[in-house]
């Protein structure tokens, strides 16, 4: 399980994060939800201590340290291969330097997402693009996995691929948390719901709870909070 | 169990999805598309065809064995009970619930009995006609 435990993050004179804290389980996917600003992908950098903060973060009861880093994988908002690399390339490149580089998810990926290992990364389409940079993190064995924002700007076909990854034995026992602003075609993907608001936690809670409990879709849910 | 059939779920996004999963499995049973001892998917083959969290098809089949729809033993796939008297119990109950949610709208209206089986009749017939395969789904 993630722990997240007050975390508190100042960019200048704004705080983005005013003591955010949630959990994420194994086995799980986790959806960190806010409108543009709120700090989501701010959790999610922190978690990976790409930008410092104040706060602590616990993996499986223990506080994160560098070494732990082979457990989670951080798949950014897009694409950071050089366009000059073909697929393939890219794929020896993270097989050098990972250690957990699972080269035979790799192969299997590439026929998921329907992509050649010979296609240029300059000649991506914006799906292709965003389908080989969910592969590059996926393939490696690792524990949990943090998406930033794995559907923004994709057409309606990778869409409905990327979302076969969630119901797929790919993320099979790992923990999972995705950052969006968008739910509604992942509404029944998903466990767990984490919404930010000004920089806290507004509302956690596991979906079908909420349905049951409440006879609320996740959207209502997001209306009442963000329309306050 | 075709996967066109299975896909085609629609889901009420303000409704429990394992409940829904259940009513979906309880409908196939009742009108014979799936039958005693037939085998039933994996809980990660069902969250794939249906699209759904693969923690909440585990949930659903958690639910439906404990009502006894299904049966698991040892390793292998689950199947679909071959009790006769939980199997057509289920018939009754979906038609129960079916009724039980049409006279809850209806009631507001406060039409005679008589002329409301009347309008039953003939549309429930007619409609009948239209798709004589039960009509599609989706």
């Amino acid at each position: 399980m993630i722990q997240v435990n007050q975390m508190v993050k100042i960019y200048g004179f704004k705080k983005v994060l005013n003591g955010v804290s949630f959990t994420a389980a194994k086995g799980e996917i986790t959806c960190l939800i806010g409108i543009n600003g709120a700090g989501k992908s701010t959790v999610l950098k922190s978690i990976m201590g790409l930008t410092p903060y104040k706060g602590e973060v616990l993996i499986d009861n223990a506080l994160l340290t560098p070494v732990m880093y082979e457990e989670i994988t951080f798949i950014p908002d897009s694409l950071t291969m050089p366009s000059n690399m073909r697929i393939a390339d890219c794929l020896s490149f993270m097989a050098d330097f990972y250690r957990n580089w699972n080269a035979e998810r790799a192969e299997e990926l590439l026929k998921f997402f329907e992509l050649s290992s010979k296609d240029r990364v300059s000649s991506l389409s914006k799906g292709m693009a965003a389908k080989l940079n969910l592969l590059l993190g996926l393939a490696l064995d690792c524990d949990y996995i943090l998406m930033d924002e794995p559907f923004s700007g994709i057409d309606m076909f990778s869409r409905e691929q990327i979302t076969n990854v969630f119901t797929s034995e790919l993320i099979e026992d790992r923990g999972v948390i995705i950052t969006t602003h968008e739910i509604n075609d992942i509404e029944h993907l998903i466990d767990k719901v984490v919404l930010l608001q000004h920089g806290k936690v507004e509302r956690e809670f596991y979906c079908e709870e909420v349905r049951e409990q409440e006879g609320k879709s996740i959207t209502d849910v997001m209306r009442e909070v963000y329309k306050k | 169990m075709t996967e066109e059939q299975k896909s085609g779920v629609s889901f009420n996004i303000r409704e429990p999805v394992y409940i829904q999963v259940v009513r979906h499995f309880k409908e196939q049973i009742a009108t014979g598309q799936i039958g005693a001892g037939d085998k039933i998917p994996s809980r990660r083959e069902l969250a794939a065809l249906m699209k759904i969290n693969a923690n909440t098809a585990q949930k659903a089949y958690k639910e439906m064995e404990e009502q006894g729809l299904i049966v698991t033993e040892g390793n292998s796939p689950s199947r679909i009970t071959q009790d006769q008297q939980i199997l057509s119990s289920i018939r009754a109950e979906l038609i129960e619930s079916a009724v039980d949610i049409f006279i809850g709208s209806i009631r507001n209206i406060q039409i005679p009995v008589e002329e409301l089986v009347d309008i039953i009749k003939t549309k429930y017939t007619s409609e009948r006609k239209l798709s004589p395969e039960g009509g599609d789904t989706r």
